[in-house]
């Protein structure tokens, strides 16, 4: 096993990492940017390193630094977190060349599932099921009119090389078709520098579900049951759940096997996840990608199945086995996380600032991974999640009870924070009830005023505050003048006393 | 202590009194009445720098942030950015937009206070920068001028009268020239 490790990340990801290596004995080495110098894993970790200054490229992607910090520090391994360079096959290429380990899937793996188009045509390869559309990168108008009519509109064009809501159209109706395929094209070359595009059927109430896989250097290949991710915001995940409510049994067993079967064609090390978009009316999942690190939700599948995945994952890159098998992996009770952001919760701008107070909810079945503590300051360097609230239940619903629960202890002040959407959330019908899709935010909350988002508190209670604190302002500051006066008022007693 | 206060585009008349043991807290909307509020300060105390407030029996945690005009209220995860304004920042407002004259047709008062002179009568013409009228607020006299050419409509107010914050004492027509 490892003696040390080096983490090359930050937030709450780095903290996370910490906690198991502690816990597995092994010395932990943070590395920093300026603007992370207060961070909480630096102050967690047994050593730490400044990489240079605050931008990302500078610093948290600057793999020769950090590979120089880690033979400085004699790391055996290191754990890319999420983000930054934990999917570069440049990184991890380096680790391994420089002799180190990587904490991660083989560069091979990573090459192999970084290209949308290409991961696609290999996971057909593997008869895992993808949404019907092209096989290869449409070349022009005729093809792309050719197979969006085999396929049936509504369809969906997609830059191969496409993200963050880039160079993706919807083309309902086939007026639209030529515009849109050479906005996307445009868009993938502008972005991207690639112009491939391809059309695949769009999916009109689609979820998110995604299932964990698990490889080790010996073969083993495992799945952990899936994840429902269909809570987004600006395509980004913010609420995550284990199991989904919407998946039936047969279906769940169904995608865990394809799962398997898709690690398992690439020989895969390490924690990965397929994601699948689910459509909620014919049960029916499609490949989409896979992620090869480990992901920001994967502690509602620790939850669930009772497994630190850090410790696997440092277990695999050592070269040990896997320390369960498929038939040991059972899916207890529910688990749901909130990604707790410093953002406006409605227009969801980023709201970067110094953290005053901040109570952390604790008690029964309650994980709070967090990184933020009363005076940190949020730099607007990085990613606004500050914590990730994650509370497991026997059933769903005590889970959700226990989320709202857990919210109620939450308080953050001197920032925004999106703590007030994630309570609209979960009392909202259509959460509830588990038929939610990736369009939730945009059809059920996006414009909503704040009073309706703040109907938790009397709205007398933000006046009579603030007035009662303005009241005490300015009776200080008379107090103030006051005793600046009986300065004079002492001066003056001094002149006549020695006169 | 007096306030005007601005709350999610909501604009509140507020007055605050405190005595040994109650914060005597009174407020209103434009549309609304009075509202009283009682609250013993036991109810309204500071434990571990958070301010904890039971208001109608229900338990409110509480940062207040700001300073001078606006303060923002952070409590059960939700935050309002409250706007307040005593009498001397009203005063201060009031003066600053030098009696509203060139950006509307009236002259209204930024606070409650006491007429003492009126320099203008109806039909009057006025130039930039002249007297208009004395106002006495905050044991101080304060006088409003003109801030661009305009004829004298009528004057609402005479020496002596009381006023409240918000009404109209002049209002003004520009000058056919």
């Amino acid at each position: 096993m490892f003696e040390k490790i080096l983490i090359a990340n930050r937030g709450e990801i780095a903290v996370r990492i910490i906690r198991t290596c502690r816990e597995l004995g092994i010395l932990t080495v943070a590395v920093y940017s300026d603007a992370d110098r207060n961070g909480f894993h630096v102050m967690l970790a047994d050593e730490a390193y400044h990489i240079g200054p605050a931008p990302s490229r500078e610093s948290y992607l600057n793999i020769e630094k950090i590979i120089q910090v880690a033979q400085k520090a004699k790391a055996q391994a290191i754990h890319p977190g999420y983000g930054f360079l934990s999917e570069s096959p440049a990184f991890a290429k380096a680790v391994n060349d420089a002799g180190i380990a990587f904490i991660g899937p083989t560069v091979e793996n990573i090459l192999a599932m970084g290209d949308k188009l290409a991961s696609r045509e290999l996971m057909k390869k593997a008869q895992v099921p993808t949404v019907p559309g092209s096989q290869d990168a449409i070349k022009n108008l005729q093809e792309a009119e050719q197979v969006a009519n085999q396929i049936g509109y509504p369809i969906i064009i997609k830059a191969s090389a496409g993200g963050g809501g880039k160079g993706i159209r919807v083309v309902h109706d086939p007026k639209e078709l030529s515009s849109a395929l050479r906005a996307c094209q445009s868009e993938g070359l502008n972005y991207f520098k690639d112009d491939r595009v391809f059309i695949e059927r769009f999916i009109q109430n689609p979820k998110h579900i995604e299932v964990q896989v698990f490889g080790d250097t010996h073969g083993n290949v495992v799945h952990l049951y899936e994840r429902e991710c269909s809570m987004q915001r600006r395509h980004q995940k913010l609420i995550e759940e284990s199991p989904s409510p919407s998946v039936p049994t047969q279906v769940r067993e169904k995608m865990g096997q394809v799962a398997v079967t898709a690690a398992k064609s690439i020989q895969y090390v390490g924690a990965g996840t397929i994601e699948f978009i689910f459509d909620n009316n014919t049960k029916e999942f499609f490949f989409m990608e896979m992620n090869t690190r480990l992901q920001v939700e994967h502690p509602v599948t620790e939850l669930v199945v009772g497994l630190d995945l850090v410790k696997e994952q440092i277990r695999v890159a050592a070269g040990k086995p896997l320390s369960f098998r498929q038939e040991d992996v059972k899916q207890s009770g529910h688990s749901i996380e909130l990604r707790i952001c410093a953002e406006d919760p409605i227009t969801f701008t980023p709201s970067p600032g110094v953290i005053r107070r901040y109570r952390t909810p604790q008690g029964p079945f309650v994980r709070l991974d967090n990184c933020a503590y009363p005076g940190y300051e949020v730099p607007i360097h990085y990613d606004p999640m500050i914590a990730k609230l994650i509370t497991w239940g026997k059933t769903r619903e005590e889970c959700i009870r226990r989320l709202q629960r857990a919210l109620a202890e939450y308080m953050c002040t001197g920032i925004k924070s999106n703590i007030v959407l994630h309570k609209n959330i979960l009392v909202h019908p259509t959460f509830l009830d588990g038929t939610y899709t990736t369009q939730f935010i945009d059809q059920q909350v996006a414009g909503k005023e704040q009073r309706e988002l703040f109907m938790f508190v009397d709205e007398h209670v933000f006046l009579i505050a603030a007035a009662i604190t303005a009241y005490n302002d300015a009776k200080s500051r008379d107090v103030s003048e006051y005793n600046l006066a009986s300065h004079w008022r002492k001066l003056g007693r001094l002149r006549q006393l020695r006169s | 202590m007096y306030f005007e206060a601005k709350a999610n585009g909501i604009k509140y008349q507020m007055n605050v009194n405190e005595s040994r043991t109650h914060w005597k807290i009174s407020l209103k909307t434009e549309s609304s009445d009075w509202m009283n509020y009682d609250i013993p300060k036991q109810d309204f105390q500071t434990i571990d720098q958070t301010i904890s407030f039971i208001f109608k029996n229900s338990s409110y945690l509480i940062d207040v942030i700001g300073k001078g005009t606006e303060y923002t209220v952070f409590t059960r995860g939700a935050h309002s950015v409250v706007e307040i304004y005593n009498e001397e920042k009203l005063l201060h407002e009031s003066l600053k937009s030098g009696g509203n004259l060139g950006q509307s047709n009236s002259l209204v008062s930024g606070m409650p206070g006491k007429i003492v002179k009126i320099f203008v009568k109806p039909g009057d013409i006025v130039k930039k920068g002249d007297p208009l009228l004395i106002m006495e607020a905050m044991k101080m006299e304060n006088e409003m001028r003109a801030n661009g050419e305009a004829l004298i409509k009528s004057v609402s107010v005479k020496p002596g009268d009381t006023v409240e914050c918000g009404v109209i004492l002049i209002s003004f027509e520009k000058p056919s020239v």
